[in-house]
């Protein structure tokens, strides 16, 4: 995987929440190193031979002053500034509001279904792993998990929230740069709890309309022998495609998969080789997989499947 | 402090005392060493199992780093890594953190109180020999493939998924839950300990403050560990019989889990830091040669954090959907909470500062361990403020975090408490120069291992992670934590290796080489008696401030220099100021307690296996051992009812009621036994918040019997109330009658009680609304179980004639936790009964 | 005979104020939570429960200062210093009125930042 260090930064911010959130942490990193070395100052000179030793009231006003008065003050601006904070950065959205974009997103063992609803006259439709998102507009989205906890957390642009079997949470997110972040599952759930993340690209919001659009169409036949050994094994039982495949919902849907970053929920680069290796067999690439191996098939099967999948663009 | 008026025992009779004293407190040679139950032996055995525990967790986490290195690493498979961390976090918090000291307040307590003994060394041996069992069954099962794997806090309902944790999860459950009894076992010890076995004149103004945080401590841990326990119960029913209280399809719900482990769990993080500031509140005073500047303010200190310390719970729950209110007041309480901690900082400051500071290898482990514990603070104060929190939960950020809290406020502390104490067990000192390099390389190799990971976390790396790609911009933190972290296990290496060379071509040091103050450097190591003679406090540092104290305790010229009936005695006193109240007999070497411990660990590992007519037997055996250990080691009517122990001072020897050692232990643990109590039932109420109705439209147990139920038990308690007055009146047969009466009224008040939910048919696989009522019905039941065999052995007693007006202590304490049991059984019922009807 | 004695003999009123504060933090917590959780059903609004939790953060600051009193009193109104560790009566009391009224102090400031979010949070969103 390529990519700079930045797709998956809380310290790279390209969100309002994650912006304001790392203003915080400059302030207290600032802060608390001028408190340590203090501290440190002091504990060295009190642990030095000194002529001069402190009287127990000389002492007695330095625990006063130092170790409360202080405190209190620093801690009770800090407090107050964070509280402001919270609501200022996640403001609320009735679950019922008609918002254009609230987008559901289920962590699964180990991927991420995400819907998105209606709107602007196109029709809902569901992807896998990786979602578009456009700038400078504010996104909700519903979180929810099908089997186990996990935790949506998109680092370059705000905090995380868990997804909690039987509830349903609700985060929003302003992105305020285009590019493209990763965001990585923050609750342990299992086995590859490491291999669960989803790509996001922040678009322009006349690319993101385009792309919106597009989506709601699907994939159109090539007629290749890819697609047809995809149904033939009976891929499509579990992978939906749109436009190509009867609706199907157990994995990931995998309409337009030739576009995505990763191939796995962010386990490989969406190469043709990868997808062959993810193919033949899921568990060895990424253990704990559900998608059982397919390596009964003969290779070049695999590898036209495979073909196939990175062409659907 | 020899007056005139003290009279001088003649050499013949100091030597007959001595040999008296060293009959009664030997330790049996050969396999009967094991069975021994002085404090100096448990405590010393305590502590090194603990440390097994530790070194061995710490292999686990040298894996763990290895693994991590460098990405896409395939040293461990997914599943070993998730069972090696997961056992990594218990092992360490369960095993090592809260064990080492009790371990450490075992041994030192008495002889810093200036006690024999503490109040009950049999339930001190039956806490060790618990909690290494526990130990080692839950240590073992990595070896089978079969450890814990979903983390150290279990999160449901990946932890209830038994496909996916298989055995792993009831081994933690099961194993850990027997632990806790150790640990619940231990802090009843310390607390009745420190309140009524302090030497006579050490006013609650004299006690060593490592006396006042231990107090707080064991506090604690009497109403932090129980809600884990009822957390255990509820997670054990789901995955033994699929009661769905953590599966949202039936109602249940997966966050009251978080809620009932973290009010276990941030408590916990305090029950860890403080008994270690306890050891620098010993320390600092020693190296800068004065008492300690601001005594009152660490009360203050340990107080405040004892209680804040319960306000912080959700702080580890602030990516989880609840209100930012309820947040807020989280984050509220997590700040508040480092101003006492400041507070402490400061005090050991001030002292050092108005003290002449003599450096020395403790006091470098504890001026390292206040440089990390500081930034782990000062973190701590970034993540309790919920937007950060929203950023840094569960990343990298938060494993240097803890391990800042940790490393430095606890293991750095204990290390120079190492060093410190070590002359006490063999008057000999650890060696300067392997304990500067010790500390180098922990201290080096801690950062460099720590240090990076806050970094890797803020660049998104998420915590309990196997693998990571390349390129996301971890890489080298990891590599460079990966060194630091084999560095600083190099540094525990030279520590565990100072401490286990042979010394025996060292020369024997002083008796008290850091010239301290305190009375725990009075004792002799080769002596087990504690103290020669109890002596009396007329200062905080008495070795500084009563000239001639060593001297005159040796000679026994103090209270309790014999023991003339050949019985392990020590002095009980009053709690504020300390005055003389009882000469209390205290139990000797047994085997009850191994066997106790044993069949009671026994019951908790036949059913992680559901081996069920194990477990009923280990039941039967546990329950006749417990018997026979309170029969033949506690409330005996001694031969005569005074003793004199001294400076013409007679004490009682047989005490009942409050002011008994045994009443105090009744109420303390029946405290915690209602902590436990009161979490099940905020699961009921937090099963009423989450759901519209939450009876789901399922039959409840109906109004009638649970009302029959609470009124019954209510006439079992008159009936009790009845037997102790009556038994004041010398009326032995009314008295027994009484506690018949009683005991058939229980019987009947249980039956009514399970009644309610049998009758109306209540299915508790069905849904969460059932399978609550069932578990609070059945808690309730089974605590008045527990009362009947708690009659059946007054009944007994009184049969045999161990019970009478005057003696009656066992009546006493028994009455006590039936004042518990109806306060239990009207609340359970009543709101059973009514709160469905009145909601 | 005063209402409440002036040397009060028990160990436990060094507790007051913190649990004061406890009580204060529950009260707040539950309320909060569940207004929240049973959102809508509640004859009231938040400002209102806002208002309410108000008025309890009064009472248990003005619980608290009467315990620094109380405590302040037994210490003599500040006329000894520390450290209070003579073996006498005496000083175990002024230690105890000492402890106390620190106590008391830190339950104080802590009551307040409790008190924080009411000022700045007026919904319950998540």
């Amino acid at each position: 995987m390529s990519g700079c260090s930045g797709v998956q930064s809380a310290l790279a911010p390209a969100g309002e929440e994650a912006v304001a959130i790392y203003r915080l942490l400059l302030l207290m990193v600032v802060g608390g190193t001028l408190i340590w070395l203090a501290v440190m100052g002091l504990l060295l000179h009190a642990a030095r031979r000194r002529s001069a030793r402190w009287t127990a009231q000389e002492a007695g006003r330095l625990i006063l002053f130092g170790g409360v008065a202080f405190p209190v003050v620093v801690l009770l601006a800090l407090l107050a500034y964070a509280v402001w904070l919270m609501p200022a950065i996640r403001p609320w959205f009735a679950r019922q509001a008609t918002k254009p974009e609230m987008i559901e997103v289920t962590g699964e063992q180990f991927w991420w279904r995400i819907r998105y609803p209606a709107g602007g006259g196109m029709p809902a439709f569901e992807t896998a792993n990786e979602m578009r998102l456009p700038v400078g507009e504010r996104v909700t989205f519903s979180l929810e998990a099908a089997d186990v906890i996990h935790s949506f957390w998109i680092p370059a642009l705000g905090g995380k929230m868990d997804m909690i079997p039987g509830r349903t949470n609700t985060l929003s997110l302003l992105p305020t740069k285009t590019g493209v972040f990763r965001a990585p599952c923050a609750e342990f759930c299992g086995t590859a709890h490491a291999l669960m993340a989803f790509s996001v690209i922040v678009m322009e919001p006349a690319d993101y309309s385009a792309w919106r659009r597009a989506q709601t169409a699907g994939n159109r036949s090539g007629g290749s022998e890819g697609e047809r050994l995809f149904a033939h094994h009976g891929c499509a039982g579990c992978h939906g495609i749109r436009g190509l495949t009867p609706p199907a919902s157990l994995g990931p849907d995998l309409t337009f998969f030739g576009q995505r970053q990763t191939v796995g929920a962010g386990t490989l680069a969406n190469t043709r080789e990868n997808v062959t290796r993810f193919i033949r067999n899921p568990a060895a690439v990424k253990p704990g997989a559900k998608m059982p191996a397919f390596d009964m098939l003969p290779d070049e099967d695999i590898a036209d499947i495979a073909e196939y999948l990175v062409a659907l663009e | 402090m020899t007056d005139a008026a003290r009279p001088e025992p003649s050499t013949e009779e100091r030597k007959s005392q001595e040999a008296e004293l060293r009959a009664v407190w030997r330790t049996p040679s050969g396999w009967r060493y094991w069975t021994s139950v002085n404090n100096t032996e448990i405590g010393l055995w305590y502590g090194g199992a603990a440390f097994f525990f530790r070194l061995f967790a710490g292999v686990l986490a040298l894996l763990v780093r290895v693994q991590l290195a460098v990405p896409d690493n395939d040293f461990l498979s997914a599943e070993t890594f998730n069972q090696a961390f997961t056992l990594h976090g218990t092992v360490m918090m369960f095993l090592f953190a809260v064990p080492i000291f009790e371990a450490v307040a075992i041994f030192l307590l008495p002889s810093m109180l200036g006690a024999r003994e503490l109040p009950f060394p049999r339930l001190s041996a039956f806490g060790f020999w618990s909690f290494t069992l526990g130990g080692v069954f839950v240590c073992g099962s990595i070896f089978f493939g079969a450890a814990p794997n979903t983390g150290w806090f279990m999160y449901p309902p990946l932890a209830t998924d038994k496909e996916y944790s298989g055995i792993g999860a009831d081994i933690w459950l099961l194993g850990l839950s027997f632990i806790e009894v150790a640990s619940i076992a231990a802090a009843v010890e310390l607390i009745v300990g420190i309140m009524k076995c302090r030497a006579p004149g050490m006013r609650v103004n004299m006690m060593p403050l490592f006396a006042w945080y231990l107090l707080i401590v064991a506090g604690m841990i009497l109403f932090a560990f129980p809600p884990l326990i009822a957390g255990d119960i509820l997670f054990e029913m789901e995955r033994m019989f699929d009661w769905p209280f953590f599966d949202a399809a039936r109602g249940g719900d997966p966050l009251l889990w978080q809620h009932l482990f973290w009010i276990f769990g941030h408590p916990e993080v305090y029950i860890i830091f403080l008994p270690a500031i306890a050891l620098m509140a010993m320390i600092v005073p020693t190296f800068a040669q004065r008492p300690i500047v601001g005594y009152s303010w660490i009360v203050l200190a340990a107080v405040g954090t004892g209680f804040l310390s319960f306000g912080l719970w959700v702080h580890h729950m602030f990516t989880t959907g609840l209100p930012q209110i309820s947040l807020a007041f989280f984050s509220a309480a997590s700040e508040a909470v480092a101003i006492p901690t400041g507070v402490q900082i400061f005090v050991f400051i001030a002292t050092m500062l108005a003290g002449r500071v003599i450096f020395s290898v403790p006091m470098l482990f504890g001026a390292g361990g206040l440089a990390i514990f500081i930034i782990g603070g000062l973190t701590g104060v970034m993540v309790a403020l919920v937007p950060f929190d929203w950023q840094a939960h569960d990343t990298y950020f938060i494993v240097a975090h803890l391990h800042y809290v940790l490393i430095g406020g606890m293991l750095f502390p204990v290390v120079a408490g190492i060093y410190y104490y070590y002359p006490l067990l063999n008057a000999r000192k650890l060696s300067d120069r392997l304990g500067k390099a010790a500390f180098w390389l922990m201290f080096v190799g801690f950062n460099v291992a720590f240090f990076p990971m806050h970094l890797a976390g803020l660049r998104g790396m998420p915590r309990r992670v196997f693998t990571y790609p390349a390129g996301v911009g971890w890489d080298w933190f990891n590599l460079i934590s990966t060194i630091g972290a084999f560095v600083f296990a190099s540094g525990v290496a030279v520590v565990v290796i100072d401490v286990l060379r042979p010394k025996l071509r060292q020369p024997k040091g002083e008796q008290n080489p850091w010239n301290a103050g305190t009375l725990e450097w009075i004792s002799e190591p080769e002596e087990k008696w504690g103290v020669r003679s109890i002596p009396i406090i007329t200062s905080r540092y008495p070795i500084w401030d009563q000239p001639g104290i060593n001297d005159d305790i040796k000679a026994g010229r103090y209270y309790l220099p014999d023991a003339k009936d050949g019985a392990r005695e020590t002095l009980v006193t009053s709690v504020l100021d300390a005055e003389p109240v009882q000469c209390l007999r205290v139990g000797g070497t047994s085997v009850l307690t191994i066997v106790a411990a044993f069949s009671l660990g026994g019951v908790f590992i036949a059913l992680t296996f559901h081996w069920w007519i194990t477990t009923a037997i280990c039941a039967v055996v546990t329950l006749a051992a417990i018997v026979a250990w309170l029969w033949t080691g506690t409330a005996a009517i001694p031969r005569e009812e005074m003793r004199d122990v001294g400076l013409g001072k007679t004490l009682p020897l047989y005490m009942s009621g409050p002011q008994s050692v045994g009443w105090w232990a009744m109420f303390i643990t029946m405290a915690g036994d209602g902590t436990a109590y009161a979490s099940l039932m905020f699961g009921y109420f937090f099963y009423w918040t989450i759901h519209d109705d939450f009876t789901a439209g399922h039959a409840g147990p109906g109004m009638l019997w649970p009302l029959v139920a609470a009124g019954l038990f209510t006439l079992a308690w008159l009936a009790m109330l009845l037997a102790r007055w009556v038994n004041g009146k010398d009326r032995p047969g009314l008295t027994r009658l009484s506690l018949l009466v009683s005991l058939f009224l229980t019987l009947a008040a249980g039956c009514s009680g399970l009644a309610g939910p049998y009758l109306t048919g209540m299915e508790p696989t069905a849904h969460v609304y059932p399978a609550i009522v069932w578990v609070v019905a059945l808690w309730t039941v089974v605590h008045g179980g527990v009362g009947i065999v708690m009659q059946l052995y007054c009944l007994a007693g009184s049969l045999a004639g161990r019970m009478d007006a005057r003696h009656d202590i066992d009546l006493r304490n028994v009455v006590l936790y039936w004042h518990f049991l109806v306060v239990t059984a009207v609340t359970s019922f009543s709101v059973l009964g009514l709160f469905p009807v009145l909601r | 005979m005063r209402l409440i004695p002036k040397e009060i003999e028990s160990l436990w009123t060094l507790f007051t104020a913190p649990t004061i504060w406890a009580l204060h933090f529950l009260v707040c917590y539950i309320t909060a939570a569940i207004y929240c959780a049973k959102a809508g059903a509640a004859p009231f609004s938040f400002e209102a429960m806002r208002l309410a939790l108000g008025t309890v953060t009064v009472a248990a600051l003005a619980g608290i200062a009467l315990s620094a009193f109380l405590a302040w009193r037994q210490w003599g109104f500040g006329s000894g210093d520390p450290p209070h560790d003579e073996p006498t009566r005496k000083d175990r009391m002024l230690f105890q009125g000492f402890a106390t009224l620190l106590l008391s102090g830190l339950s104080f400031v802590a009551v307040l930042f409790v008190s924080v979010p009411l000022v700045f949070i007026g919904t319950c969103q998540p």
